[in-house]
């Protein structure tokens, strides 16, 4: 649902892929079309934080949940590669598309998350998005910071971080109603990079916004 | 040490006069049958201490049949520890492996054996039993025990502490006993009146710990932290009270003063029985609260058992079977992730009968009938009327149409608050033009756009070569006609444009 950004011919993206299971792994390698190399492959936290660190790839395909570590699974792994965050991005990957399991990864700094069912073509161009500094949004994704935020558009009075502005909220509702990022671009007659520009500034207010729904959220989940 | 494992096992022999008593005892101790009998015979006239200790041993004695059936059981007697040993084979019975064994240690062969065998058991029954006027024969014995317990008492303890400790106390304890009623015979002075109901509630004490087992006792022990020293002092406190307790009270008699102590003392007794039961008090608390865990925990188990059997289990052995069909094996691998997820996540008693809920089934309904996936997004949530059901009717239509002519992924977005809503249903296929279809097709033109007319909702369906969206949108039941007619023209200008202009409205409201 995503479309490859122009600019992501040309180039390959060193990636590290993250998944407790082998044939997951194995799958997902050769699901990735030639703008990946695959440079390390880890299947716990702790071989995760080693591997990203020795290959220091630009993206970091990591499952949400992982054995190891203290049990924080995904989330651990990018606490522990926290020096690494400027240079290499992170996007979650997840067997349900609920936000229950991303929203932590993603508060954690992920760039953004795609479901395991996702097709090939679909991940590359997800992983190329990421690798060009730029947020993955899936529909529920945006369906829960919709949720989160509310529906109503910011007032100026209002704390920045703790709400969208009015043309936020329509990218995410477009991005809800299954539009991928050209489709927003042309109903909204703005550019494919404005897109992810407000994609990103909600990722950012997602990462960083003190909202109540937000922090009761993941309080009542022990996030915090 | 090892003198008494290789004893044959002390039994009551077939081999019998009256019990197999002597007998066994014989065999067991590797003497001659008569000397043995001849000397319980003789003991018979030292006032009777021979036919206590031939009733002791006759009762606490297993036969050889009994003593094979619990063959490799712990010793069911605390206080018959040889009943338990190994058997040994029959033709190692008898003197000739006595003697060799006896050199591990410092027991000469004549007394060594009887009294680390039968020592805490013959010695206590004589001396325990007869009194003092059976003190005097007993004495041969006791004096065999006695050095016994001297010498060899730290290296066999070392060796036995755990598994016969108690067995070793009670003999100490009778020992100390008769060597009490010994000292009497020399005339010293005992304080018995002390003594008596002292050793009576230490006894008491010791044996009501006695009935847990060891490892239970370990796991007592452990759980009340009774190593350490605050359990200790705890006992020692609760059995000081009991002891000082009832010695106030025995000894209490007549005047208000005395009246007082009792009663404080009586109060003491009751504290210290607290102290003392309150590791057991705690100790079955447990038990019963980890039974119960344990059950539930059963429980749980069995039901999810049950559901998987029942779901995945059914599903997996489907799709092996469809093995050949992709697009099966795909809406049964869906099917099931959805049924497995709702059991896991959802709450179905705060969820159902509302919106989204609705949504959500009508979608997986659909994609269950076509075999597209259906991705539902939903913020919000609202209560069922008349009018949403009209909406679900009218979407149900909307994603029909979409999974039949569009293709690929259908994408369901609802949005909801307060009685209004709103449903996108957007899929990827080659659409189509409205003004096109047939005026006797019912599909679109009523199921969706008359419906949703009825309700005082609309529909708006724009189609293009990338794929047809449907959007339907129901005002609360309270908003006025203007906020429809708001949202009326903006049926042809952007879609995000649409909805706004009908969302401040209700926020103004």
């Amino acid at each position: 649902m995503n479309n490859a950004p122009d600019n992501g011919a040309g180039r390959t993206v060193r990636v590290v892929i993250v998944d407790d299971h082998t044939i997951f792994r194995s799958g997902l390698k050769a699901d990735l079309d030639a703008r990946m190399d695959v440079v390390g492959e880890a299947g716990t936290v702790e071989q995760a934080i080693a591997v990203i660190v020795e290959t220091r790839p630009e993206v970091v395909l990591l499952d949400v949940h992982l054995p190891g570590g203290l049990g924080g699974g995904g989330r651990e792994v990018i606490a522990g590669s926290a020096a690494l965050l400027g240079t290499t991005s992170f996007l979650a990957l997840s067997v349900s598309d609920a936000a229950e399991d991303v929203v932590s990864v993603i508060r954690a700094g992920a760039r953004g998350y795609v479901t395991k069912t996702i097709s090939g073509k679909e991940i590359s161009d997800a992983v190329m998005r990421v690798a060009d500094g730029d947020a993955v949004f899936s529909p529920r994704l945006a369906g829960f910071v919709l949720d989160a935020f509310g529906t109503a558009p910011a007032d100026i009075a209002d704390d920045e971080l703790d709400k969208l502005s009015a043309r936020e909220l329509e990218v995410m509702r477009l991005i809800a109603r299954g539009y991928s990022y050209k489709e927003v671009a042309k109903e909204l007659f703005i550019s494919i990079k404005t897109v992810e520009t407000h994609v990103s500034a909600v990722l950012r207010k997602l990462q960083l916004s003190s909202r109540h729904e937000l922090t009761k959220w993941a309080a009542e989940r022990r996030l915090l | 040490m090892t003198t008494a494992v290789q004893r044959p096992t002390l039994v009551r022999s077939s081999d019998r006069m009256i019990a197999g008593v002597c007998s066994g005892l014989a065999d067991h101790l590797g003497w001659p049958v008569k000397l043995v009998r001849l000397g319980m015979i003789l003991a018979c006239f030292a006032g009777g201490a021979g036919v206590a200790f031939y009733a002791w041993l006759w009762t606490m004695v297993p036969t050889a049949d009994e003593n094979a059936k619990r063959n490799a059981r712990r010793p069911a007697s605390p206080i018959a520890p040889a009943v338990s040993l190994p058997p040994v084979p029959a033709d190692s019975v008898g003197i000739t492996t006595a003697p060799k064994t006896y050199d591990a240690g410092p027991v000469p062969a004549a007394f060594g054996g009887p009294s680390a065998a039968g020592g805490p058991g013959g010695s206590s029954a004589t001396g325990g039993t007869t009194g003092p006027a059976g003190a005097r024969p007993a004495s041969g014995i006791n004096a065999s025990g006695d050095w016994w317990g001297g010498s060899a008492l730290a290296s066999w303890f070392s060796f036995r502490k755990i598994q016969y400790g108690k067995e070793i106390l009670l003999g100490a304890a009778l020992l100390l006993v008769a060597a009490i009623l010994i000292a009497r015979q020399f005339g010293v002075d005992v304080p018995l009146g002390t003594l008596i109901p002292a050793a009576a509630i230490l006894g008491g004490a010791a044996i009501a710990w006695m009935q847990l087992d060891e490892t239970r006792r370990a796991g007592l022990v452990d759980k009340t932290k009774a190593d350490q020293a605050g359990g200790w002092v705890r006992l020692a406190a609760g059995l000081a009270l009991v002891v000082a307790g009832v010695l106030v009270m025995v000894s209490g008699s007549g005047s208000w003063e005395q009246t007082w102590l009792a009663l404080l003392a009586s109060v003491a007794v009751l504290g210290g029985v607290a102290l003392v039961l309150l590791p057991w008090g705690l100790k079955f608390w447990k038990d019963l609260e980890s039974e119960r865990a344990g059950r539930v925990r059963e429980t749980e188990r069995a039901e999810i058992a049950a559901h998987l059997h029942d779901s995945v289990l059914q599903t997996l052995a489907l799709i092996q079977r469809r093995a050949g069909s992709e697009q099966d094996v795909v809406r049964l691998a869906r099917a099931q992730e959805r049924e497995l997820r709702a059991w896991l996540f959802s709450d179905a008693a705060k969820e159902a009968g509302r919106l989204a809920e609705r949504i959500k089934s009508i979608a997986a309904e659909v994609e269950d009938s076509h075999g597209h996936a259906v991705e539902v997004v939903t913020v919000g949530d609202t209560d069922m009327t008349d009018r949403h059901e009209a909406l679900v009717q009218a979407a149900r239509e909307a994603m029909l149409n979409a999974a039949r002519h569009g293709g690929g992924t259908v994408s369901v977005y609802l949005e909801s608050a307060d009685g209004s809503a709103e449903i996108f249903i957007k899929d990827r296929g080659p659409g189509f033009n409205l003004d096109a279809v047939p005026d006797d097709r019912l599909g679109v033109k009523e199921s969706i756009i008359g419906r949703m007319k009825r309700h005082g909702g609309t529909a708006v369906i724009n189609s293009s070569s990338d794929g047809t969206e449907v959007r339907l949108a129901l005002p609360s039941a309270n908003a006025d006609a203007g906020d429809q007619r708001n949202s009326e023209p903006a049926r042809n200008s952007e879609p995000a444009r649409n909805s706004e202009p009908m969302r401040n409205g209700e926020a103004k409201r």
